[in-house]
């Protein structure tokens, strides 16, 4: 039984009316994007509670405008509208970003919003792990208040983010890096079809001299009740020039920052393993980019 | 066989274009005027007593027009099985629709029928039941312990059936055996994961007459089932066939709960009820049985098999259903009939659990026991240093050997042999490394399985039905419409049928059609399983357009004025042999046959004659000759990743005698669906259950895994071998269910090749991969 309080189904074209459905229903309006992740909720009888849904895609804040500093992709932009980007094929500093886009089913790529990933803050997808490599910055908008926040700050448990009820995410930017950078995402998944065992993004970024002048490792897949950042992993490699062998040091780090759950599809020990195999190669593949 | 002109062709299915958009053929899409609509309610205990259901808040509810608990149905024990009859001593009969006790998580407990889906849902939260959990047990062995709970009153230790056989004296052929090899092997519970979900629609009219529309695999067992189950003659029940279903995989070969539920739910409110499964409902439904297999196999030093020991342990779950007689196909077809040994024996245990209920699957018990056997005889192979190829090849049955099920029959076409050699050879098997001995962190392997003999149909087997009718009527335009009781599951049997059919009438095969009938106007038919359909209905529609070319030639001879035996009829026009000018078209012959007595022509009205008079028939109802064997092999290359556990397939090479190639296309289709519910089974599929509440855990498509296009391998190549079966239609014979059989074997040798750690249980999963090589 999935809907069974549902009263309203709001359209929306104007921000403010967004105010006004939550205004009325409060905790139980329900912000509906692309549905991708709404709809395993309905299915597995999660809704329960909600009264109304809110379909916010008239609003617009969809397409991606390429500043010079970097990207601003609106919220409502699909995994599809975003891997026709052509940065994407040609800024290695995007690699994790361009990596993450190619694994969701073809459904999905064309439903999934990037603020609809980013505000599930489920651990198990793809995106919020890259683009937390990626140093993501959020604005987002309640009723015609504008906030900004880092996207590390969005994610306050497991299905659970900071956003007050009404409040919107509008946007993800992306800050260009000043020097050589590159990036790169790698997921472990049961199928093509399946949500992330583990996933792991590196983003590098090099010194005149070559050594590793900033590094940001993210993980998910259940590693944690969000996306972990791994500051272990990346303390090692920081000052250091980038050998094989201190990429694999770097990756064995990943194990004192994580807190890998144990369910049918894998035990806690597989997902260990897993986190320092994936970083590993996550890292190689970032650092391939930049030669 | 020469100058087929049907046979042979990967002609265009009949009903593709319909399926493309939307299928409105499929059972799921019934809907009739005042259908209800119905729901139920399912116990969250794996054993328990129900001390009392309240319904009244549910039948307050507007939108409730009725609702069903235990008291309210007939309590007839009956087994589910289609394909044996409803009162064969070969079964066990222990389930009712609704039953006082539970003995799995999710059986049915209560119904309800409603105006709305939403209605009965909701009237489900508002059934009142009052249980007394009981201890529950799920694993077999465990089961089988002294003070284990009892799940069947009376069934000692929850030992269902306890079936051997053997023969020479299998200590004597460990005694001869320069080695002895032996192992336990285990396979786990799967789904068929067909397409379409079990659904269905009852209308039960006012004389307790039952119609019934169903997704089933076999629409005369659906009667014969229902009516026993409901205390009724078979004549109170219609079953409606479909054009056609989505999917069953032996999983639609029993009664469900739905069909019975919606004939009652049907008679109480007067008006038609239909219920369908959601997936979670599909999922605890039915599944393969899970088997623990244990091989010793004795082998002289020249690679002469000796002696064969089997036993196997097969959880049959809450019910008996098709527990005991998937154990006997397991172990004479899977385990013991391939490999030649003059001393065998094998002992089977069928156990109660509170699982849920084990079905059929594809395969039929064969995918367990070929997991043991194939993976030993390359375990012997490697041990004692044989090339896998040359030892199955002297320890296997030749063309010409009698049937080693039933010395009656030969094994008439027969080619493993082929099929091992040119499988090989396009594997580039002589290539294989030794095992283990790739380097880097991906290792490539090459491995292989066979199943030397398998069945097409049932003949032969105590207590399975095997035999099928047809009727073939031609019309005026000079098509023909086909009818049988045959469901097509999606393998595409209809149009398999039609060509045979088209074949031996003469006319081409669009002017053949499927027309789909009920158990009331339809000759039986034995079911879509156990590979059958191209042989044994195949045969009968072949011998019902026999009778009906017969007739139509007798018509054309007097229309003509030649004498029938020197008629031929080809692309639909009817010639003299010999004399090609002297021709008539199917058509006109027809029209003549349907004709008013008096035709008027240009001369007038001409009287035509009395014997040329009716409706050009045939009709058939037979059973085949003998059960032919297929014979199979597959080849499969494998990459391990060392790092992370995880196997892809890369390349597989499947060689299958098939006796005759009717449809390519379709041929080639059962050969890549094969393999993937193969290498679901091989590396990732599993249906998982809570340990302490035996909920199922794996009960959608997010947890459970099965391969989609990506897992595939790009390269499936098929190598078909037409050893023409003298007694197949055509000369073919089966090919289904061989092609989910071996892969799984296959893919363990592979992996044992690739990596050199042999695997004894199933799913070989990336983490027990990576357990095994050390790395956890
Ligand atoms: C079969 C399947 C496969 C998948 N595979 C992958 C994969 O391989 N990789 C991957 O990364 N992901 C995968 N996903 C997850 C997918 O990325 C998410 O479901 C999707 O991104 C959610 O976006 P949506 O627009 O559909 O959000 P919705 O389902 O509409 O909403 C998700 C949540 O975000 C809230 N919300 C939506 N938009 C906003 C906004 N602008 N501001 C505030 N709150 C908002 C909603 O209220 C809701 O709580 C898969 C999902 C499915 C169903």
């Amino acid at each position: 039984m999935a809907l069974v309080k549902l009263k309203e189904f709001c359209i929306p074209d104007k921000p403010e009316q967004v105010d006004a459905c939550v205004a009325k229903y409060g905790e139980n309006a329900l912000i509906l994007a692309g549905g991708s992740f709404i709809h395993g909720l309905e299915a597995r009888g999660l809704l329960s509670e909600v009264e109304a849904l809110v379909d916010i895609r008239k609003l617009g804040f969809a397409g991606v405008t390429a500043a010079a500093g970097g990207l601003h992709i609106g919220a409502m932009t699909t995994f599809a509208q975003l891997e026709q980007l052509p940065e994407l094929g040609s800024a290695p500093w995007l690699g994790a970003l361009k990596d993450a886009l190619t694994y969701p089913p073809m459904q999905i790529k064309n439903a999934a919003t990037v603020g609809g990933c980013l505000a599930a803050a489920c651990p198990f997808f793809d995106i919020p792990t890259a683009l937390l490599a990626l140093d993501c910055k959020l604005s987002t908008n309640k009723a015609g208040a504008k906030r900004e926040m880092n996207l590390a700050d969005l994610f306050s448990g497991l299905f659970e983010n900071s956003l007050e009820p009404g409040e919107l995410i509008i946007e993800a930017k992306l800050a260009k890096p000043a020097g050589r950078a590159a990036s790169a995402f790698i997921k472990l998944e049961g199928t093509a079809n399946d949500l992330a065992i583990v996933n792991a993004a590196a983003y590098i970024a090099l010194d005149g001299s070559g050594q590793c002048q900033e590094a940001r490792i993210t993980l998910g897949g259940g590693v944690g009740d969000n996306v972990v950042r791994s500051s272990s992993a990346e303390q090692v490699l920081l000052g250091q020039k980038l050998t094989e062998e201190l990429l694999q040091r770097a990756a064995d780090a990943v194990g004192q920052d994580i807190q890998p759950m144990a369910d049918h599809r894998a035990s806690a020990a597989y997902r260990l393993a897993m986190a320092k195999v994936f970083t590993k190669r996550a890292l190689s593949l970032a650092l391939s980019r930049l030669n | 066989m020469t100058n087929l002109n049907v046979v042979g062709k990967s002609v265009l299915r009949q009903d593709a274009y319909e399926k493309v958009v939307g299928g409105k053929g499929f059972p799921v899409n019934i809907s009739l005027p005042g259908m209800l609509h119905g729901k139920m309610l399912r116990s969250p205990y794996p054993h328990a007593r129900i001390l009392s259901i309240d319904t009244s808040r549910a039948e307050k509810l507007p939108g409730v027009k009725a609702v069903m608990t235990p008291k309210d149905v007939p309590q007839i024990i009956f087994n589910p099985i289609f394909f044996m009859p409803a009162d064969s001593m070969a079964i066990h009969r222990d389930m009712l629709i609704l039953s006082d006790t539970v003995r799995f998580a999710g059986q049915p407990v209560a119904a309800v029928a409603a105006t709305t889906v939403a209605i009965a849902e909701q009237a489900l939260s508002l059934i009142d039941v009052e249980y007394e959990e009981l201890p529950a047990v799920f694993d077999p062995e465990d089961a089988m312990k002294e003070g284990a709970p009892e799940i069947h009153a009376g069934v000692k230790n929850n030992i269902r059936a306890t079936p051997s056989f053997g023969a020479g004296d299998v200590e004597q052929g460990f005694k001869e055996a320069d080695y002895v090899f032996e192992g336990t092997y285990e396979t786990q519970r799967v789904h068929t994961c067909y397409m379409e979900p079990r659904v269905c629609v009852s209308d039960t009219d006012s004389s307790g007459h039952v119609t019934i529309y169903s997704s089933i695999a076999h629409l005369f067992g659906l009667r014969e089932r229902l009516a026993y189950a409901l205390g009724l003659p078979v004549s109170k029940v219609t079953a409606i066939q479909a054009p056609y279903t989505g999917g069953s995989f032996g999983s639609k070969l029993d009664l469900a709960y739905i069909e019975a539920l919606s004939a009652l739910l049907s008679a109480k409110t007067k008006k038609p009820v239909r219920l369908e499964h959601t997936r979670y409902e599909d999922f605890i439904c039915n599944a393969r049985h899970p088997m623990k297999v244990y091989l010793k196999t004795g082998v002289k030093k020249d690679g002469t098999i000796t002696a064969r020991y089997a036993s196997t342990l097969c959880d049959t779950s809450a019910y008996s259903a098709h527990g005991p007689e998937v154990i006997m196909v397991h172990a004479y077809f899977g385990l013991m009939l391939g490999y030649r040994a003059p001393h065998t024996k094998w002992e089977g245990t069928v156990v109660y659990t509170n699982n849920m209920p084990g079905g059929a699957f594809r395969g039929y018990g064969a995918p367990q026991a070929a997991f043991a056997v194939e993976s030993q005889i390359d375990e012997i192979c490697e041990k004692l240093g044989f090339d896998p190829i040359e030892f199955r090849l002297k320890n296997t049955p030749r063309q010409g050997d009698p049937h080693p099920f039933n010395p009656e029959w030969k094994l008439g076409g027969y080619a493993l042999d082929q099929c091992l050699t040119k499988g090989a050879e396009r594997m580039g098997w002589s290539n294989r490394a030794k095992a283990g001995s790739a380097s880097g962190t991906k290792k490539r392997g090459i491995g292989m399985a066979a199943h030397p003999i398998w069945v097409s149909g049932c003949v032969g087997f105590p207590d399975i039905y095997e035999h099928s009718g047809a009727i073939i009527r031609l019309n005026v335009d000079g098509t023909a419409y086909l009818s049988s009781a045959t469901m097509d599951i999606g393998s595409g049997q209809n149009t398999t049928l039609c060509q045979i059919a088209a074949e031996e009438l003469g006319l081409k095969f669009e002017s053949v059609r499927m027309a789909p009938g009920n158990t009331d106007n339809l000759p039986f038919d034995a079911p879509t399983h156990a590979s059958r359909v191209t042989y044994s209905s195949g045969n009968a529609v072949k011998v019902a357009a026999a009778d009906a070319k017969k007739n139509l030639l007798e018509v054309a001879a007097i229309v003509m004025e030649a004498n029938a035996a020197d008629l031929e009829v080809r692309d639909g026009m009817i010639t003299v042999k010999g004399a090609p000018a002297k021709a008539m078209s199917v058509a006109d012959v027809v029209k003549r046959a349907e004709s008013p007595f008096m035709v008027v022509g240009a001369q007038g009205p001409t009287p035509t004659t009395l014997k040329e008079k009716g409706t050009i028939m045939g009709i058939s109802s037979v059973a085949p000759p003998a059960n032919a064997s297929p014979a199979v092999a597959e080849f499969v290359e494998v990459e391990v990743d060392t790092e992370t556990g995880q196997v892809k397939v890369l390349r597989a090479v499947y060689a299958h005698d098939l006796g005759r190639v009717v449809n390519p296309a379709a041929a080639q289709g059962q050969v890549e669906g094969g393999l993937q519910q193969g290498i679901g089974y091989a590396l990732m599929e599993q249906m998982l259950f809570d340990p302490e509440t035996g909920a199922c855990l794996t009960s959608d498509f997010l947890d459970y895994k099965m391969p989609t296009a990506v897992e595939m391998p790009s390269k499936i190549e098929c190598i078909f071998i037409e050893s023409n079966e003298p007694t197949g239609p055509y000369g073919a014979k089966s090919l289904s269910e061989a092609c989910l059989i071996v892969p799984a074997p296959a893919i363990a040798n592979a992996i044992y090749n690739a990596i050199g750690v042999r695997f004894h249980s199933l799913p070989i999963t990336p983490e027990k991969i990576l357990a095994a090589l050390g790395k956890l």
